[in-house]
């Protein structure tokens, strides 16, 4: 057992109003820079939809990822035969146009305008050329389904239905969205890492944030081909590439990333997880119906004693552990089952979960009566609008299995608190469904707590950063101990 | 102490580096050999007792003209001759209006030092400038031969100089010629009518692009003669090529690149193309027509 740290994150969907605060919050942070416009380290999408960059799931186009091949793991992208004669041109990188050209507008045009009849304009330029442009698309151009026959049709996670499944989901009366805000995953085998000639990414030891050296990296651009969630981003100004650093300078201080700080919904949480890093490989290696259960397997512990020693012998700070003990993303992940990675049939193994969406119909149209359908408001979430093998295609690795046992446990949840604060509902029938959705009362009000009723503290659980310890891996902080300065004239004297 | 210790080796640095410094400063104010300067030069144009070539023989030249006016012709030829001097203008028309180039840097002191190398040279029997020696046999046909494969390279220039091929080209080279940076040479044998003037001049090519390239790697006289046999039947053999060789060039130049690009694209067939663009533009297909309204 080789027992190591991670700082892992749980978004809860459900929560999510779609607002981009997290995404402003970092951009204003890191992002606002020249060749960086077009990044969003975090983004919002709405699902359906094909993302930010176009279709970034799809890995026949990205060839992002790893896939598996003769019982072993490779990059899709590269490998060692492919890197060399693609290297000055790798074919798997999209272009500006699949993210967005970045944009702002001739201000001066406005306020300068000469009186006259028509009102003056502000007409858009290219924030890359400088250049007047037309704008054909944004980082979240297909919002709220806008553009929806163009980009939400084409959402590869479509693929998992049947094309009546399809039709129903389109159709008004079943009309459906939700949220996904995205940030890097900080993955525990990241494709990125593996892909880099340079050797300029690297997983952090003391808590699992993957980074770019930017002293390092020769812009060969291999990780953007690599990241199958297209998390990193090459800067055209530096000719660095870019990602989301989890904030680590704030995290080192103790306090939230930027977008889980600005969180509107407080759909964010995050928390230590330690692992056992000589699984990695064989869980990346298993066939995706049962990556997640092995890489929930693979998260160990933090309670059990023999974790507790390996984690020692590893040279994990006691506080570490304890944070750990404490994370709200071992609940969600580990404890209750209700947290699912995305898309890990890319094989990366993300260590950020989402907690998926319950969506219930809550109206229908009759003819021309619309009607609540508040006699049976939390029915069966098997008539929840976005079809389960929508989902499961996003959260579950193509695992219904998983998905329902999530979202059956928070109908549960919710049939519970309803009994507990209405009261309308049968104490039997919700004591069943608690039953079915292999839960407790007590689970329920903790799920509840921490879902409804967090505090910072609550979704927050960061450990001490010991950078005084970290940075003994680089540097003997006694080197040059003695062996500075004057020295003493006439040595010190202690007593009377 | 350490401290003290690191301290004294800084200053011994310093002191190399001054030192190095001065020394340096001082060999670049060193006077040049004069035997040097004279083969560098002058050799090319000029003799000391080997007779005229472009330039006359300079034996004795010091007793033909007064020093004065030969420092002043040295440094500055084309001043002087441009002032129309007349006995500058004669040796102009000796040298069938070939004018002597200005050497860079030449200096009274150099000029100077390079007439009490003449003077010198003068009287001794047989100068070392007396011009190289080369023989009077007739050329052979082995000779031609080897002249060819030294301007072609094939056979390499003992002292390491640039074959001729790299900027020459010559008629009967075949299809992709010589190297286009320096003159056509199929006739250079008929421009410098014999075989002692060739000679010479190769054995001190004194062109700005030629004198830097071969300063340190001269030919040598067996290489030389071969050389001359060879320009001299190509001279015989073939005729200056003037038609525009660069147009060929050009329609290999295109079509290679086209069949490049079309190879690399079937190769690459499979790569990432750009993913928005084009579900735009399926989404974006005309419409049906409508059929007409019947009213």
């Amino acid at each position: 057992m080789d027992v190591r740290s991670q700082i892992s994150m749980v978004f809860h969907l459900d929560k999510c109003i779609g607002c981009h605060t997290c995404s402003i919050a970092c951009k204003n942070v890191w992002t606002d820079r020249k060749g960086t416009e077009y990044m969003w380290w975090n983004n919002v999408e709405t699902k359906p939809g094909t993302g930010y960059p176009t279709k970034w799931e799809d890995q026949e186009e990205y060839r992002g990822g790893w896939e598996k091949k003769d019982g072993k793991l490779r990059l899709k992208s590269t490998g060692r035969g492919r890197i060399v004669p693609n290297i000055f041109h790798n074919p798997s990188l999209p272009s500006m146009d699949d993210y967005y050209e970045p944009w702002t507008y001739k201000y001066d045009e406005l306020f300068n305008a000469p009186e006259g009849d028509d009102q003056p304009t502000a007409r858009p330029i290219s924030k890359v050329t400088g250049e007047y442009m037309d704008i054909e698309a944004g980082p979240n151009w297909d919002d709220d389904l806008g553009g929806s026959p163009v980009y939400a049709e084409n959402d590869p996670n479509l693929d998992a239905l049947t094309p009546q499944e399809r039709e129903q989901m389109f159709s008004i009366e079943r009309l459906v969205f939700f949220y996904f805000p995205r940030i890097c995953n900080h993955c525990l085998n990241p494709a990125c890492v593996a892909s880099c000639p340079s050797g300029a990414l690297y997983k952090r030891g003391e808590d699992g944030i993957v980074l770019i050296d930017q002293k390092v990296c020769r812009a060969w651009r291999s990780c953007v081909a690599a990241c199958p969630y297209k998390k990193t981003y090459f800067n055209w100004q530096t000719g660095k590439s870019e990602k989301c650093i989890l904030c680590f300078p704030r995290l080192e201080t103790g306090q939230a990333p930027a977008c889980f700080h600005s969180c509107v919904g407080r759909i964010r949480y995050l928390g230590v997880l330690l692992y056992d890093a000589e699984r990695i490989e064989e869980v990346a290696n298993k066939p995706p119906e049962e990556m997640i259960d092995a890489q929930r397997d693979m998260i160990l512990d933090p309670r059990d004693p023999e974790v507790i020693r390996g984690a020692r012998e590893n040279g994990l700070h006691d506080s570490v552990i304890e944070a750990a003990q404490k994370s709200p993303v071992y609940k969600y992940v580990k404890d209750w089952g209700i947290a699912l990675p995305p898309h890990i049939e890319f094989g990366t193994l993300p260590m950020l979960f989402y907690v998926p969406p319950l969506l219930p119909v809550m109206a229908k149209r009759d003819g021309d009566n619309v009607e609540s359908v508040s006699d049976d408001l939390f029915h069966g979430f098997e008539q929840a609008r976005a079809p389960l093998d929508y989902l499961s295609s996003l959260l579950g690795g193509g695992n219904t299995g998983k998905l329902v046992y999530a979202l059956r446990k928070q109908m549960a949840v919710r049939m519970h608190r309803r009994l507990k604060t209405v009261g309308d509902v049968d104490a039997e029938v919700v004591e069943r469904m608690l039953r079915e959705a292999d839960t407790t009362p007590e689970e329920a009000d903790a799920i509840y707590d921490l879902t409804a009723l967090c505090t910072f503290e609550d979704r927050f659980v960061i450990p001490p950063a010991h950078r005084e310890e970290a940075i003994e891996m680089m540097k003997d902080p006694q080197e040059h101990r003695q062996s500075a300065g004057f020295g003493f004239v006439s040595g010190p004297e202690r007593g009377l | 102490m350490r401290d003290l210790g690191s301290l004294r080796r800084r200053r011994l640095l310093h002191f190399f580096i001054v030192a190095a410094f001065v020394t340096g400063a001082a060999s670049t104010a060193e006077a040049i050999d004069p035997a040097k300067d004279f083969k560098q030069n002058c050799s090319s144009c000029h003799t000391i007792g080997g007779g005229r070539i472009t330039g006359p023989d300079l034996k004795d030249v010091t007793k033909r003209k007064d020093r004065a006016w030969l420092k002043k012709f040295i440094v500055d030829p084309g001043g002087v001759i441009d002032s129309g001097d007349a006995y500058a203008l004669k040796i102009l028309e000796e040298a069938r209006n070939v004018r002597m180039p200005n050497v860079a840097g030449m200096s009274n002191e150099r000029a100077e030092s390079i007439l009490n190398l003449i003077e010198a040279e003068s009287k001794l029997e047989k100068s070392q400038f007396a011009g190289i020696q080369i023989s009077n046999r007739p050329f052979s046909q082995a000779d031609v031969d080897h002249g060819r494969r030294l301007f072609t390279g094939e056979a390499r220039l003992k002292n390491g100089g640039t074959s001729c091929i790299s900027c020459h080209a010559v008629g009967g080279l075949g299809a992709l010629g010589g190297g286009k940076l320096g003159p056509d040479l199929t006739k250079v044998f008929e421009r410098y009518e014999n075989r002692r003037k060739l000679g010479t001049w190769l054995s001190a090519p004194a062109t700005e692009t030629m004198l830097p390239t071969f300063r340190d790697h001269p030919m040598e006289a067996e290489e030389i003669l071969p050389l001359v046999a060879y320009f001299k039947s190509a001279a015989q053999t073939y005729e200056e090529d003037t038609a525009p060789r660069g147009l060929v060039f050009l329609l290999l130049g295109i079509g290679g690149a086209v069949g490049a690009v079309l190879l690399l694209n079937r190769f690459w067939r499979r790569r990432f193309r750009g993913v928005r663009r084009s579900l735009v533009e399926a989404s974006a297909l005309p419409e049906e027509p409508v059929a007409p309204s019947q009213s």
